[in-house]
């Protein structure tokens, strides 16, 4: 049996990168962005378990675990500040909610 | 785990039990008055075993974290200005009508994370403690839940920390692919065999840069700061200025040191790049705002480029000046905002400038010390900001950073001129129709005077005997 070469695994990562900050970029309702940075972790994440793979060392896949707790708590306190904005200004989109311009 | 480790990392233990106790306390009763007095309490306390309680000068927990004289001081500091940052909240927070109870929480456990990134020297530790600061923020941001603008400001910062931690997250992902290893020193050990840094390791170093410049907010990721500075409270305003920053930049310096950074030149070049651009883009940005808060964010990206003007400079005597530096800034910028803290009423913050027309004439004692925060900020003589430039222009001369030495020169003098601004604008005698205005400070402020008076005091203090200081950073940066 063969084994993928670790950049393979690596590139996987970067495109998964690429595309969630492409469409946290061109995304205006604010639920798609949190998606999308969500993407952008779980992609941080897929590179860690590669480089773990790559020295066969478990740090990898604890680093992954600590991620994954982080984006959990990132999104309840996420989604609790949606549906607060959704009450005030009865719009997700993020270019209408956007009073202060700097 | 031996019992040195326990002692060490109990700075780190009580800051946890303290939020746990008040977790709880809130749980039996609700009561401002006790909240306060625990975290007031905690953090002292928490100060106090720092100074008194003998430790070795370097003790290392592996793999997670390091005690040096560096660690420490900034840990100290951290804690002195959470501090007062706790006595100027409970003012501002009993006006609100909201519950406020659970924001020493917030408090405490954003202090935790800073605290623990000044400490760490493996990615684990770091990546820990940067969430625990950012996710208190969040909620600190967005706590004034009825104010229109503080939940633009909290999901606007969560968004942009969320993005900036995926890509600190990447960056350390790939310097892992390549070095085999998550610790600072064997990071260093890998880079000093090699001399030329491979494509991927300078992709990693550049997203850890991405990543580090977000929640430093220098420029060219910058965008969020004045936002959230406008919508969040201002006590946590200050705290995002000084505190997060604070900690950010500790770790800054010690990944930077133990990396060797120095040695590889594409590293030092973006980040001369970097600090000469928010230098000048903070301070011109903040020449054309008509909102107090909104100023000082600017200047304090601009603040941010002056420190990382002596960290660039690096050595013995870099690391002084940041060291330094990072007092005079905090003591400053936790004065200027506490002093808008005091003036703020019950429905709105005292930010525009209109608010501050004629205060010399109204209050003459706090339009005195907010004058000696500006001036300290602009880099007067005898005010604390004086002597922390000094010190940083000394160690890029000792360094022949002519470039940045420079930089740093012309950018004080265009930065005097908004900080003069608002001491005018204190001066002008009042017209009729402002007089109308209501008298924006009921009387429950006693805490908040008090502490602004002591910062004022130590400002002055540092900015004319600055011997002190100096030799208690020197004797614990070089034990």
């Amino acid at each position: 049996m063969t084994t993928i070469p670790a950049e393979y695994g690596l590139v996987l990562a970067s495109v998964l990168f690429m595309l969630g900050l492409i469409s946290l970029l061109i995304r205006r309702n604010i639920v798609f962005m949190l998606i999308s940075v969500e993407i952008m972790l779980n992609a941080a994440g897929l590179a860690f378990i590669v480089a773990g793979a790559k020295w066969s060392q478990p740090d990898g896949q604890v680093m992954f675990l600590f991620i994954l707790t982080m984006a959990a708590a990132e999104v309840s306190v996420g989604l609790a500040l949606i549906l607060q904005i959704y009450h005030q200004l009865k719009t997700l989109n993020s270019d209408e909610a956007s009073k202060m311009k700097g | 785990m031996s019992k040195q480790d326990l002692l060490s990392i109990m700075p780190l233990f009580i800051l946890t039990s303290a939020a746990i106790l008040i977790l709880f306390s809130i749980s039996i009763k609700r009561n401002h008055k006790v909240i306060f007095g625990i975290t007031i309490f905690s953090l002292l306390a928490d100060f106090i075993f720092l100074s008194v309680v003998k430790t070795p000068v370097s003790w290392i927990v592996e793999p997670l974290f390091v005690f040096d004289g560096f660690g420490k001081f900034n840990l100290g500091l951290l804690l002195l200005t959470a501090l007062s940052l706790a006595m100027l909240s409970y003012a501002y927070f009993e006006q609100r009508e909201e519950r406020k109870e659970e924001y020493y929480i917030l408090l405490i456990l954003a202090t935790l994370g800073a605290c623990t990134l000044t400490i760490s020297k493996h990615f684990i530790s770091l990546f820990l403690g940067l969430e625990i600061l950012s996710v208190s923020l969040y909620s600190m941001i967005a706590y004034l839940r009825k104010r229109e603008r503080s939940d633009e400001g909290g999901i606007k910062y969560l968004i942009i920390a969320a993005c900036s931690s995926a890509f600190l997250l990447f960056g350390m992902a790939l310097i892992y692919y390549v070095t085999g290893s998550m610790e600072f020193a064997s990071i260093g050990v890998y880079l000093s065999a090699l001399h030329e840094l491979p494509i991927i390791m300078i992709a990693g170093f550049g997203f850890l840069i991405v990543g580090i410049g977000f929640k430093l907010g220098i420029v060219p990721f910058h965008m969020w700061t004045a936002d959230v500075y406008e919508g969040a409270p201002l006590p946590v305003t200050s705290f995002l200025a000084t505190v997060s920053k604070g900690g950010v930049v500790a770790l800054l310096v010690r990944f930077y040191t133990q990396v060797n950074g120095h040695q590889h030149d594409s590293i030092v070049g973006t980040f001369t790049v970097l600090v000469i651009a928010s230098m000048f883009v903070g301070n011109f940005l903040a020449l054309q705002q008509q909102n107090v808060k909104r100023l000082l964010a600017y200047s304090s990206i601009s603040h941010l480029g002056y420190i990382l003007v002596a960290f660039i400079a690096g050595g013995q005597l870099g690391l002084e000046a940041v060291s330094f530096y990072l007092v005079a800034y905090f003591i400053t910028t936790v004065g200027a905002f506490g002093i808008l803290t005091y003036l703020s009423d019950k429905d709105r913050d005292a930010e525009l400038l209109v608010d501050f027309k004629g205060l010399f004439w109204r209050r003459p004692w706090t339009a005195t010390s907010f004058s000696a925060m500006l001036l300290s900020l602009a880099g007067i003589p005898l005010t604390a900001g004086f002597v922390g430039k000094f010190y940083i222009v000394a160690a890029g001369v000792s360094s022949s950073t002519w470039l940045l030495v420079t930089m740093l020169i012309v950018n004080s003098a265009i930065g005097l001129f908004y900080y003069i601004r608002i001491i005018a604008i204190m001066c002008e005698k009042e017209h009729i129709e402002v007089q109308t205005q209501v008298e924006l400070t009921p009387s429950i402020y006693l805490i908040s005077g008090f502490s602004v008076a002591v910062l004022t005091i130590a400002l002055l203090w540092v900015g004319v005997f600055p011997d002190e200081l100096i030799a208690l950073i020197q004797s614990m940066l070089n034990p």
